[in-house]
């Protein structure tokens, strides 16, 4: 099947070939978006803050303007008129560079994800195309209209993970070191389940293109229908690399103070605040793309749904379509802040490796499986028979102690040793145990 | 896809990713450099000195730290480099006829390509690497 775009033109009348259109049309596209998504991030920000003060019986911020929408636009200003300060013994080359690390790869990321279907040039007002001698010709509203696009995404925004970790280093401060490794660490360990799920969504789809993934929904229903199990998986990482709650070890508060930002001050912290957020709206627009069907309305794959390709007017509703389903996501990862307390290190790495990674490839088994047996449509009993099976074999698998756990060892300071004691562990709580004899009595 | 489908590529349709890459940087020097700029400057001896909650810091930060993290990020890698040859896998395994024998042999040589990675995964996990404590 052709790509829609490439699909002859009925007047050959421009110089430009249909790559060339396409591009000027991503260019702009990338113009509208950047703004857009600058702006929900600096919004976002307010959101948050609102929805916080709402879930906690505050107000929230309320001052600067009106009902206090105009809080995002000081927060900036004060942010630049701040004094931009490098500390003694900061690396300043990694210090300056790491901000610009974390943004660049967050801002770059989010070209390839479809905002809206398939244009339809002849339909722009003011007999623009006829002037162009663009008539009959088709635009992708996308960033990138690139072959590998999911591929491409997965592999932009993980190199997030190269700021941080300079960040954490070149700052010479212990908080900053310890934040940059713990955030390292996280972010790599969640990118397998997040790769190995995104695997089980292509086994479905037989594409990595993002528009055959969107037509691809359209027609057999989401993707959340058919891979639940992957979908809980997804955004659970994609939390986790946005370094969101309940993930936010790396700027753990009452450990680690900042984490691999505490040294930074003005708009070097202000780039790694919008990172997260730029971060986290590509990835409620990844998610949506993978298993909300993109544009479309309908989740089922029967009945009435937006078609493909139109006019201004189709577009135009397909994009708000796209950004309601983006802001719920982000909505319900702010909700999530504010309900889940922070894991410990241990848990979450636990949590990673011992938990995401296996039931993730379990997932991708089941689905290589069921495409091998043509079993596509039934992928969604997989997910429920994958879920039986790791509640089956967690009894099984094995345990770890845990380090909370009071343990009265035998000839510690409070249960010394007497004679005839074998050394053992004790389960007794010390409080029962008799009076130890002193020392030399 | 076959192949000639895939030599004919345009490899114009990644210009808007260098744009956008421009775009990035563009914003990134220019924030920077606004906030360089327009910010006070106030030096200090107590204010040059790393935050370490009130104390006074002691020695440099970058010593040495735990050996897991690297232990971790080389099992990360394995599994990092064989997700990477499972795409283009799935991308062709899906295009197969249901239940060929061409199917089965696809199958079966991803299985045993994930298994032996696998085997690494359950020595990890049994020697303890995924253990913080």
């Amino acid at each position: 099947m052709p790509p829609l775009s490439m699909t002859a033109p009925l007047v050959a009348a421009t110089s430009l070939s249909p790559t060339m259109i396409q591009v000027i049309a991503s260019v702009i596209v990338i113009l509208v978006m950047l703004h857009v998504i600058l702006g929900g991030c600096a919004y976002c920000i307010m959101l948050e803050r609102k929805l916080s003060a709402w879930m906690q019986d505050r107000v929230g911020p309320n001052r600067v303007g009106p009902k206090g929408l105009l809080q995002p636009i000081a927060d900036g200003l004060k942010f630049i008129m701040k004094e931009d300060y490098n500390p003694r013994g900061v690396e300043t080359f990694l210090f300056v560079l790491a901000p610009g690390i974390i943004m660049i790869p967050a801002m770059i990321a989010f070209v390839i994800i479809p905002w809206a279907g398939v244009l339809q040039l002849s339909s722009l007002p003011w007999g623009l195309a006829q002037t162009l001698g663009v008539e009959g010709m088709t635009v992708k509203l996308t960033g990138a209209d690139v072959n590998v696009g999911l591929i491409y995404l997965i592999a932009a925004a993980s190199l997030g993970v190269y700021g941080v970790a300079l960040g954490g280093w070149a700052s010479n401060s212990k908080y900053s070191f310890l934040g940059g490794l713990r955030a390292s660490a996280q972010m790599i360990s969640y990118e397998i389940p997040m790769g190995l799920s995104l695997l089980a969504i292509v086994l479905v789809a037989g594409t990595v293109e993002p528009y055959g993934i969107i037509s691809e929904q359209s027609e057999n229903g989401w993707n959340l229908l058919h891979q639940p199990l992957a979908a809980i998986i997804f955004y659970s990482c994609m939390l986790a690399e946005a370094n969101r709650a309940p993930f936010d070890l790396a700027e753990a508060e009452s450990e680690l103070v900042g984490g691999y930002h505490t040294e930074y001050s003005s708009m070097k912290f202000a780039l790694f605040f919008l990172g997260e957020y730029f971060h986290m709206i590509t990835g409620a627009a990844f998610f949506t793309l993978l298993f909300l069907g993109g544009f479309s309305v309908n989740p089922l794959p029967f009945g009435p749904d937006l078609p493909t390709e139109g006019g201004l007017g189709l577009i135009l509703l397909q994009w708000l379509v796209v950004l309601a389903k983006v802001t719920i996501l982000i909505s319900f990862a702010m909700a999530i802040r504010w309900t889940l307390p922070r894991f410990r290190f241990d848990q979450l790495m636990r949590l990673a490796w011992e938990g995401m990674i296996p039931a993730s490839l379990l997932v991708v088994s089941m689905s290589a499986l069921f495409v091998y047996m043509g079993w596509t449509a039934w992928t969604w009993a997989g997910s429920i028979a994958c879920v039986a099976i790791i509640y089956m074999v967690w009894p099984y698998l094995p345990r770890q102690p845990n380090p909370n756990r009071r343990l009265a060892l035998i000839g510690s300071r409070f249960s010394p040793l007497r004679d005839g004691d074998s050394i053992a562990v004790e389960s007794t709580e010390f409080a029962d145990s008799p009076v130890p004899p002193t020392r030399g009595a | 896809m076959s192949a000639l489908a895939l030599a004919q590529v345009d490899l114009n349709a990644y210009i808007p990713v260098g744009v956008v890459f421009l775009m990035a940087a563009i914003f990134v020097v220019v924030n920077l450099g606004a906030s360089a700029l327009l910010g006070p400057r106030r030096a200090g001896a107590v204010k040059a000195t790393a935050y370490e909650s009130g104390m006074d810091p002691i020695g440099s930060a970058r010593r040495r730290f735990n050996v897991r993290f690297y232990i971790m990020a080389m099992t990360f890698l394995v599994f990092d480099v064989e997700i990477i040859f499972l795409y283009p896998w799935a991308v062709s395994f899906t295009q197969l006829e249901p239940r060929s024998e061409e199917g089965a042999l696809f199958l079966g040589r991803i299985a045993f390509f994930v298994g032996t990675s696998i085997v690494a995964y359950v020595y990890a996990w049994r020697k303890g690497v995924f253990r913080w404590d």
